[in-house]
């Protein structure tokens, strides 16, 4: 079973002219859990309303969408809600780290308005990022890699099954985006799907499989069906976690 | 098959448990809500400033409207309370009979009247001479005095039998106390007791007169009769008693009683309150306004903010808990500023004029006015916070994040 899943998934925007902008045009695209899979293309071919239509922040106007084997392609607003909370986590590629809580507040916010504090498991999350001694900083006071880092771990504090991320290394420099795709082969070992959107042949480096989107047509959407560039991923459900990077 | 994985919004299901999670959830949005007001420090002081003045205008202007009606109640007070009875001389009642002072005392005993006491009072005119000079007075001769005045020296007799109880203002005129005596048509009579100034109108006009034994007097009928109230309902309830029984069967007395034109006096001072309230509430709306407009901007400042927090699965519900929060704290802090800056603002006043009586500030009605106004404060702050929060809660996330 996949973790997240799109079955002649289309997407149009309505367009200023007659013509509607097709951004997704009847794509197939499945992820294993603890798959690491690079979406690249270029500018406008449709990369972020991908991501959108997998992280449920959009609908699909054409096709199916599963999360975990479950219908998930038209959900109210509440149910999309919760579901995004419980099973997708994000990563945006300008962090989108509110500026009034501090880094630890940032990971907890999704469950900000739960019953139960989960600033402890934030602090967790902070100290295997490498940022155990930044827990009271606001993000005003961080660099962009711990910045970036600090999103990665909001996205992970619900243990989600899909992290989704657009542009993950897009602003940091070489050795930051490395420390940060360590991250993300640190998470898919535990057995996350991992979506990354990028230009960076470094990122490409790391995916288990990277797939080409090319005004709205997905090249290689579902694994084993083309040849996929690497070997099947090695995966580990009890890999025990490496200590965090500084 | 549309089944979420991940069920339905938390704390929808409703019973008593969702209830305590509703609670629950403002304690985290009040503090992010208070964060995000110190981001602005100044727009925000200045949107409290405008509920602050609104709130002191609302209770300022309330108070004193207030201030003013129970000032002009405690001044006219007792002319509601007295009704003077006496003879209708155009249907030929010369005077009060003993049986018509009974048929009255008949009339209000009754103790949804209040059972107000009746003071029959024989009256005659005269030169009253002190020791240097003289001047002219009504003289009346009362029974029970203790019943309708109060002396301001000497003591009233629960029976007047000797001697003359003078007026204020004739006790002034003639330089006269308790002890002196007093020349009334000749006679030479001792002055027992002097009342004290009387606060109200009264057709009697106490002040002026002399007030002597009924023994004193050869008359065969009663001048007039005075019927004293505990209030003004109780007068006007004497007042139609009277009427509908001595006047029953002919229009044998005349009745003389403010207790209408007090209340249309009052009515008159609540119409003003109300005004000024009113006025006061203007500058509570324009407060509101410019929530609004400090809400709608920090909210489309947000919008991006706003879109990360829904997009990693804060519900809809909780975005405008936050958003709400901010407007009520704007609002509460308003409306606390302006209620503690009315009470000093009073109390300044109090204490600088001393024509202001500062028992009628301190009445506790005032502070009615300080508790409404503190309410339209924070309730100004939540109602124009609820539609740029609304609508900042239901855009959609995709659209707010796309810069
Ligand atoms: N809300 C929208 N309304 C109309 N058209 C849109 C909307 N969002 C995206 N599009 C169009 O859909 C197409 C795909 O957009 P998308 O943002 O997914 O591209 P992308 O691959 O992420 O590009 P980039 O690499 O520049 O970020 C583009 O042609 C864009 O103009
Ligand atoms: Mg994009």
């Amino acid at each position: 079973m996949y973790s997240v899943e799109l079955r002649g998934a289309t997407k149009r925007y309505p367009g200023a002219g007659a013509e509607p902008v097709v951004a997704l045009d009847d794509v197939d695209f499945a992820v294993e859990p603890g798959e690491f899979v690079a979406v690249v293309g270029p500018s406008g071919s449709g990369k972020s309303t991908l991501l959108n239509v997998l992280g449920l922040l959009d609908d699909p106007t054409d096709g199916w969408r599963l999360l975990d084997g479950t219908d998930v392609t038209e959900l109210t607003v509440g149910e999309r809600t919760a579901a995004r909370k419980e099973s997708i986590g994000f990563v945006f590629q300008d962090f989108h780290l509110l500026p009034t809580l501090t880094a630890v507040e940032n990971v907890a916010l999704p469950t900000a308005f739960d019953p139960g504090d989960a600033s402890d498991r934030a602090a967790d999350l902070l100290g295997r990022f490498g940022l155990g001694d930044r827990l009271d900083h606001e993000p005003s006071e961080l660099s962009g890699g711990q910045k970036q880092r600090v999103a990665i771990a909001r996205s992970l504090i619900n243990e989600p099954a899909v992290l989704l991320a657009d542009e993950p290394t897009g602003n940091l420099d070489t050795e930051t985006g490395e420390s940060i795709l360590a991250e993300f082969e640190r998470v898919k070992e535990e057995g996350v799907a991992v979506v990354a959107v990028t230009h960076d042949p470094l990122v490409e480096e790391y995916a288990d499989r990277v797939v080409e989107l090319t005004d709205g047509v997905l090249e290689g959407g579902i694994p084993g069906r083309d040849p996929p560039a690497e070997g099947p991923s090695d995966r580990d459900a009890d890999a025990a976690l490496r200590p965090g990077e500084r | 098959m549309t089944e979420g994985s991940g069920g339905p919004e938390p704390g929808v299901g409703g019973g008593s448990e969702g209830a305590r999670g509703w609670l629950r959830g403002w304690r985290p949005a009040v503090s992010m809500a208070a964060r995000n007001l110190r981001r602005n420090r100044v727009r925000t002081m200045l949107a409290v400033l405008g509920v602050c003045i609104g709130v002191l205008a609302v209770a300022g202007l309330g108070i004193f409207g207030n201030v003013l009606a129970l000032g002009a109640d405690d001044a006219i007070g007792d002319i509601g309370t007295q009704v003077v009875v006496s003879p209708n001389a155009d249907a030929g009642v010369e005077s009060l009979s003993a049986a018509d002072v009974a048929a009255i005392r008949r009339a209000v005993d009754d103790p949804a009247v209040g059972d107000p006491a009746v003071v029959p009072l024989y009256s005659d005119n005269a030169v009253v001479e002190g020791p240097s000079s003289q001047t002219f007075a009504t003289v009346y001769g009362v029974e029970e005095p203790g019943l309708a005045f109060e002396a301001a020296e000497g003591r009233l007799p629960d029976r007047h039998r000797q001697g003359a109880i003078v007026g204020a203002g004739v006790a002034e005129d003639l330089g006269l106390g308790a002890g002196d005596t007093v020349g009334i048509a000749g006679s030479q009579v001792r002055v027992v007791a002097v009342l004290a100034e009387s606060q109200t109108f009264s057709p009697v006009a106490p002040d002026d007169a002399v007030f002597l034994p009924e023994s004193a007097f050869a008359a065969d009928g009663y001048a007039q009769a005075l019927v004293v109230a505990e209030s003004g309902a109780t007068a006007r309830a004497a007042a139609d008693a009277i009427r509908e029984e001595v006047n029953a069967r002919e229009e044998r007395v005349d009745l003389f009683e403010l207790a209408a034109l007090v209340d249309e006096i009052n009515d008159f001072f609540d119409l003003l309150s109300t005004f000024l309230l009113g006025l006061g509430a203007i500058s509570l709306v324009v407060a509101g306004v410019s929530i609004l407009n400090v809400m709608l901007m920090s909210t489309v400042e947000r919008r991006q903010e706003i879109g990360v927090m829904r997009a990693v699965g804060v519900t809809r519900r909780d975005v405008l808990r936050v958003l709400l929060a901010e407007a009520g704290l704007i609002g509460a802090a308003g409306a606390a500023a302006g209620t503690l800056l009315t009470v000093l603002l009073v109390a300044g006043l109090v204490a600088a004029t001393p024509a202001v009586d500062a028992a009628l500030v301190l009445d506790p009605t005032n502070g009615y006015y300080l508790l409404l106004a503190l309410g339209f404060g924070v309730g100004v702050g939540i109602v124009s916070g609820a539609y740029p929060a609304w609508k900042a809660a239901n855009e959609r996330p995709v659209e707010a994040l796309r810069s």
